[in-house]
């Protein structure tokens, strides 16, 4: 028996998860899973051009064309525009084409295979038009694709004054990063079921992460109010935010190819499809000059970090806000400078995936500051340590750090954990001989948690806990489950505030007409600001017991369940709720862009261990060490899965997923050819919490999803620069880069050794 | 996928007949391959023979080398003791691939005939692969080429042949034995380079089946390696790979060298230029540079796998070095 004093009872403990049991006997109903009858499959025809006008379709011969369902820009009922930020992408394309993969038509058919044929007798005539694809030739500007210059967005964060410094500055260093587009490759691929009733409207279910964006993004699509679409979350196979945005557009095909047909029509992509066409993370290029002194302080930071959305807004705009704000890292400086601009390709638009633009940003800054310290004839912890923000001190947005911070003594201990000097010192001595190389190398950085500036306080969520008769409580929130734990952490939280035990906690799946919107399942946002609600209703109801006289204090979870049934029999239904409200002290300009960007910010410091071997140009990772600070940990066995889980996706984006692009499209689609690693490529990941509680976070929680996914990549080039002695600015680093590098050293050498001959 | 008919004859002669119905026949061993190609709409067989219940899966001492049958696993090969001690190349070359559920499962016969993983092969949403559907171009000369051939390609094709366990084989001077007719066919006459009909992998005629692959007796087998660079430790095929082995004199002077590529051509390839440059020479770093670099002198970059060409150099040389410490 636990005593009732021991602390926690269910918070940080690794409770079984909620959805385990289905999920490992095959019982979950992902939306693939689900059938309807007379549902028809739909298909989208796609542009296969980045750029050009629609002169006319025509459809081959073979096929019995009037047994299909045919949706094309002109059938649309209502705004053909998938709502987000900047309204500015069609669901269909209407006239013109602004990349390879955009929907152009929609087909539905009873049979699968035909569909799938018929797809390809769609022919469609186009007027090509010049084309863009990279940073560079959208800043040029030669070619309008969007708005008037091809930019989504700037942003500028002035802190202090950069200019001023330059002169007095003892070394001024530069560099360029940059960083290449990653998909997300969740096990599902993407997927929706719609149906159309004319009395109820349009009902969706399937694969995602935010329903009320997927609801938002319809209600104009058919000109219908809220009530009339319906979107229900089915079991999800993994998203890593490109399930964000994305499913608004392949359940707004579904839903337009069942309201044509009047039947039940499913939409499933392929690998292939998933891969060419959703979202995907953002290339960047960054541009540091850091202004030191001698001494190893910085003076000024001058930053400029561009991101290639991709030929639609989506939400690069919020993308580029997350990489602007992160871009100066952990560290402190009066004059800080970071000049931002999200620009327009012909590619598909790039979108939301864990990290959100940081791992971009910080992949340049923690490159960056090895370099200064190189320069400075410092080591790089040393550094480090001389500039990390600490408890007082105020970022790039002036956002002053109140809590705790300690980050010398954070990155002493992962540097301890990992035998950092011990390493060092091996290495070099081993590193004389041979043709495999080792190197140690490390990042230092955060990720703030929830919603940029003043997002949380527009967002206004809302959770509802509802107790049922049988003395079980219900969590009601629009909070997504898609593999990283939100309904246990959910339950544990309440279950622990409400003093029961966690098997009697129910997390409702989420679906529009049942839950109560509590803003997207995003940001590193779920524990800290939503598990923060749950605990507030759990609190209010647990409140309402004692008031009503129906429980005393040191009540048993069985006492707590009686209660329950008792009030509901007595009184009549027992219910709260909790809104969001901003803790106090809290500013943010958006116009300035200054002042409190985020709730709270977790920290990190990550180690990794390498092996070039410099006849082959691979590169193997030994060992990982991940420390980090993300407030109370809720459940251990939940919180250590998802750093190995980000570790393991930041391995994949430093050394081996690239994107080949061949006219503004994906030329590898397939998971033959876009490379990922598996289990037999990982070091063993190493991960260790430190536990200071946020006192506005659920039980003391920070965001810990995204965090993982920042730090590793610039880690593991700086070991491969202790390794080598080449400085990498550029990911993913391929063998090919490697051995390319290698090549060109060794041909000096031997074009050195000619002339001394 | 198309509907088939399968069959599981108990004899060689019954399969041999069975197969003389046409061209849309199939023999089956492990299926690792076909029934993925058959997944995928690549292969549309109208006839599948299942040969798992021939007397085909012994492991023998055979000529003073090793007779082994064609329906031998690719685990039981690799694990074999004689192999082992024998030809450790080949036993190394086969743990080198796949995955240890598919090697359980894939046959030697069967990994004999794998087909290229060129991913516009693999695909027939791509329109143009001249192997799958001759005359209708090549995807992979304009598309994305990083694993694809540096040697030996045409204009027509420019796949490789992906199999790790045929580069070992082709070292060891394997020879294939075939039933329907009775015929022996060398490791370096069983496949072929695409030229003008790229849709024909190997010199085996329709309807024969391989029964066993032999192993020539090699007193200095044990002076091998099998040495691969592939994109992850699991579930990739080489970007190159190299077979060596090697007799030597005492002296540390190369008597003979036998060394095959994978992952460069459309059929493992015989370095033989390499072979020749090293026999009588004892192998230091510019002998070694120069044999390797004569061997890829032909080699033909495209414009993502031209790095292969100084990779598959720098494999020759390690290759060498490190089958020279070994056995």
């Amino acid at each position: 028996m636990y005593s009732k004093s021991m602390e926690p009872r269910i918070v940080g403990t690794a409770v079984p998860r909620k959805e385990a049991a289905a999920k490992v006997t095959g019982t979950a109903q992902y939306v693939d899973d689900v059938s309807l009858p007379g549902m028809l499959h739909g298909v989208t025809v796609r542009s296969g051009h980045p750029r050009a006008l629609i002169r006319h379709i025509h459809f081959g011969d073979g096929i019995p064309w009037h047994e299909f369902t045919i949706v094309t820009a002109r059938d649309i009922p209502g705004r053909n525009i998938v709502t987000l930020i900047f309204d500015d992408q069609p669901f269909l394309a209407d006239g013109e084409i602004n990349h390879p993969e955009e929907p152009v038509l929609l087909l539905a058919h009873e049979n699968k295979d035909m569909v799938r044929r018929a797809r390809q007798h769609v022919f469609i005539d186009y007027d090509p038009l010049p084309a863009i694809f990279d940073i560079d030739e959208a800043l040029q500007a030669k070619t309008i694709i969007w708005g008037e210059d091809n930019v989504f967005k700037r942003y500028c964060i002035e802190k202090g004054d950069v200019d001023a410094v330059w002169s007095q500055a003892d070394f001024i260093v530069e560099g360029e990063y940059s960083t290449e587009a990653q998909e997300q490759l969740y096990i599902e691929p993407q997927g929706m079921l719609a149906t159309w009733d004319p009395e109820t409207g349009i009902t969706v279910r399937g694969s995602m992460q935010c329903p009320f964006y997927v609801q938002k993004a319809l209600m104009p699509l058919f000109n219908l109010p809220a009530e009339k679409v319906r979107v229900i979350q089915q079991e999800t196979g993994g998203a890593f935010g490109g399930k964000e945005e994305y499913p608004s557009m392949i359940a707004g095909h579904a839903a337009l190819l069942a309201w044509k047909s009047g039947r039940p029509v499913k939409m499933i992509y392929d690998r292939e499809e998933d891969m060419a066409a959703t979202t995907k993370r953002h290339p960047s290029r960054t541009r540091h000059r850091t202004a030191v002194s001698r001494d190893g302080r910085l003076l000024a930071m001058d930053i400029e970090f561009i991101i290639d959305g991709g030929a639609y807004a989506t939400l690069s705009s919020v993308v580029l806000s997350r990489g602007t704000i992160h871009a100066a890292g952990p560290y402190r400086c009066d004059n800080i400078r970071v000049r931002s601009t999200a620009v327009a390709t012909n590619t598909p638009p790039h979108g939301a995936f864990r990290g959100f633009g940081a791992p971009q940003s910080l992949f340049a800054i923690e490159r960056h500051m090895n370099k200064v310290a190189r320069t400075l004839g410092l080591t790089p912890e040393e550094f480090r340590r001389r500039n990390f923000l600490r408890q007082g001190d105020s970022t790039a947005t002036g956002q002053l750090i109140k809590q705790p911070l300690d980050l010398a003594r954070l990155q002493q201990r992962a540097l301890q954990l990992a035998g950092y000097a011990d390493k060092l010192e091996r290495f070099s001595r081993l590193n004389r001989e041979g043709t495999r190389k080792k190197g140690i190398g490390f990042s230092t950085f955060m990720h703030g948690a929830g919603f940029t500036g003043s997002g949380e306080r527009h967002l206004q969520s809302v959770v509802h806990l509802e107790a049922r008769a049988d003395g079980t409580v219900c969590v009601l929130s629009s909070m997504t489950e898609m593999g990283q734990g939100t309904n246990t952490i959910l339950a544990q939280i309440a279950a622990e505030a409400l003093g029961t035990s966690y098997e009697q906690v129910q997390v409702l799946r989420p679906d529009t007409a049942q839950v109560p919107n509590s803003g997207p399942t995003v940001a590193s946002r779920t524990a800290m600001v939503i598990g923060r609600l749950v605990q507030s209703a759990a609190l209010s109801l647990k409140e309402k017991l004692l008031q009503a006289a129906l429980l005393q204090p040191g009540y048993t979870p069985e006492q707590f369940q009686s209660a329950c049934r008792e009030y509901i029999c007595s009184i009549g239904p027992l219910k709260t709720s909790a809104q969001y409200e901003e803790p106090p002290g809290v500013h943010w300009d958006d116009e300035k862009y200054r002042g409190e960007a985020y709730g709270a910010f977790s920290w990190a410091v990550h180690v990794a261990e390498v092996t070039v071997d410099t006849v082959t140009g691979e590169i193997q990772l030994d060992d990982f060490v991940a420390l980090q600070e993300v407030g109370r940990v809720l459940n251990p066995v939940l919180a250590r899965g998802q750093i190995e889980g980000g570790v393991a996706q930041a391995i994949g984006y430093a050394l081996y997923e690239k994107v080949v692009w061949r006219d503004g499209g994906m030329a590898n689609n397939q998971m033959t050819n876009y490379i990922m690693p598996t289990a037999m490529d990982l070091p063993p990941i190493r991960v260790y919490f430190e536990e200071i509680p946020y006192e506005h976070g659920a039980m003391g929680a920070k965001g810990i999803g995204e965090l993982p996914m920042d730090g590793p990549a610039p880690a593991i080039l700086n070991a491969v620069e202790n390794a080598l002695g080449i400085s990498f600015c550029h990911i993913p680093l391929l063998p090919e880069d490697v051995l390319s590098e290698l090549s060109v050293a060794r041909e000096a050498a031997l074009d050195l050794a000619g002339s001394v001959v | 996928m198309t509907p088939f008919t399968y069959s599981c004859p108990k004899t060689i002669e019954e399969a041999i007949v069975a197969a003389e119905s046409g061209p849309d026949v199939r023999f089956i061993g492990g299926g690792t391959n076909l029934i993925d190609l058959m997944k995928m709409g690549v292969e549309h067989p109208r006839r599948i023979i299942d040969l798992n219940k021939l007397p085909l899966k012994m492991i023998e001492e055979h000529n003073g080398g090793l007779r082994i049958g064609a329906l031998v696993s690719n685990t039981d090969a690799a694990n074999h003791p004689l192999v082992r001690s024998r030809y450790p190349v080949l036993s190394q070359a086969i743990l080198a691939g796949a995955t240890q559920q598919l090697r359980n499962k894939a046959t030697m016969g069967g990994n004999l005939l794998q087909r290229t993983r060129c991913y516009y092969f693999y695909d027939p949403s791509f329109e143009e692969c001249n192997k799958r559907r001759p005359g209708s171009g090549c995807a992979a000369i304009k598309g994305y080429n990083r694993i694809h051939a540096i040697l030996g390609a045409s204009d027509q094709c420019i796949a490789v042949q992906p199999s790790d366990m045929c580069v070992a084989l082709l070292a060891l001077d394997a020879v294939v034995q075939v039933d329907g007719p009775p015929r022996s066919i060398p490791m370096r006459d069983f496949h072929r380079l695409p030229g003008s009909t790229p849709q024909i992998d190997t010199n085996l005629q329709p309807g024969q089946l391989i029964t066993a692959i032999d192993l020539p007796p090699i007193p200095y087998g044990r002076r091998s390696v099998y040495i691969k660079v592939r994109d992850r430790n699991s579930f990739a095929f080489a970007l190159v790979s190299v077979a060596t082995v090697l007799d030597t004199r005492p002296d540390g002077v190369i008597r003979k060298a036998h060394i095959a590529l994978g992952g460069v051509a459309m059929k493992p390839w015989r370095a033989t230029k390499a072979e020749q440059l090293l026999a009588g020479k004892k192998p230091d770093e510019n002998t070694l540079r120069a044999a390797a670099g004569a061997e890829l002198q032909p080699a033909k970059g495209y414009r993502d796998n031209a790095f292969k060409i100084e990779l598959a150099k720098r494999c020759i040389i390690r290759s060498v070095q490190s089958a020279l410490r070994a056995g």
